[in-house]
């Protein structure tokens, strides 16, 4: 398993995504921005951060990249790509995710450990833990899920939906959507399952600062 | 030649920060402001063709899953 941690400029938690990689075992390398290809890697990981300053939308610019056309190509013949947080908004930026990102509905940045209810989906890195309920941290002003009616639909019937805000008992109630999220939506997949696209952020919960993070990088193991 | 691009959130979509304006707007004149939404402008310098500029405004600088865009021609 070898892993590629791109680096956008405004990136912050590449480190971070590395520290969780090396509590885990799993070899991973980082990637630059303008970097046209991907070789060896079974893995792509989009880290958080603040690409381009967030500038005109969180992840409008970074799209543009030259990576980005190689992570897209991964993506298209199965490699497994995973974006936290900005990552994420990236992700549904550039089209390989359904939807968008929104700001905050209280308009605040919202820093805290949630919940977690892990929903069915074809998601390749959420297998074998459906059902469980995981804590892990959040930081963002803008993670407020947003699609169309059609496109929630979609996501439903396809199993798309992978991870949803709740209570710690796993109960997914109004109270527990901090962000104003659709449905409590945390984190969604592609069709295929192999591109996952989440707000908390899973690195921050392995090692010494918890294990619920560890069953997404666990995934990466199997 | 001069193009002005308006990037709007599309009309379903709730716009926290127009809401929270007008709240302020609210109790600073104490009436009914009526609705604000908030959007973005863009002033455009450019020897390129229209056909460009809906392309850039459309590709770049709005998302169509939560915005309209406008290219005016000052």
């Amino acid at each position: 398993m070898r892993v590629a941690i791109i680096q956008f400029l405004g990136t912050n938690c590449d480190f971070d995504c590395k520290y969780a990689c090396d509590c885990m075992g799993i070899e991973s390398e980082f990637v630059w921005h303008d970097e046209g290809e991907l070789k060896n890697f079974d893995c792509v990981i989009l880290p958080g951060g603040f690409s381009y300053g967030d500038y005109l939308r969180s992840g409008a610019l970074a799209k543009f990249s030259s990576i980005m056309n190689a992570v897209k190509s991964f993506a298209k013949y199965g490699g497994y790509v995973l974006g936290i947080c900005n990552g994420f908004q990236i992700l549904t930026e550039s089209g390989l995710l359904t939807g968008t990102l929104l700001k905050n509905t209280n308009l605040k940045f919202i820093h805290k450990d949630v919940y977690l209810k892990v929903e069915n989906s074809v998601c390749g890195f959420a297998q074998d833990i459906e059902k469980k309920v995981l804590k892990m941290p959040i930081a963002h002003g803008e993670g407020n899920y947003f699609c169309s009616v059609d496109q929630l639909k979609y996501l439903e019937d396809n199993n798309m939906i992978v991870l949803r805000y709740s209570s710690k008992d796993g109960s997914v109630e109004d109270e527990f959507n901090l962000n104003g999220s659709l449905g409590n939506i945390a984190g969604i997949c592609n069709e295929k399952g192999n591109v996952f696209g989440l707000m908390p952020h899973p690195e921050r919960a392995v090692g010494d600062l918890g294990h619920d993070g560890e069953e997404i990088w666990k995934s990466l193991l199997k | 030649m001069k193009y002005i691009v308006i990037v709007k959130p599309k009309k379903a979509i709730l716009d926290p920060q127009g809401q929270a304006i007008k709240k302020v707007a609210q109790n600073y004149f104490k009436k009914d402001i009526g609705d604000i939404r908030v959007g973005k402008y863009f002033e455009i310098e450019t020897q390129e063709s229209q056909e460009i500029v809906e392309d850039l405004a459309k590709k770049i600088l709005s998302n169509d899953v939560i915005e309209d865009y406008e290219v005016i021609k000052p």
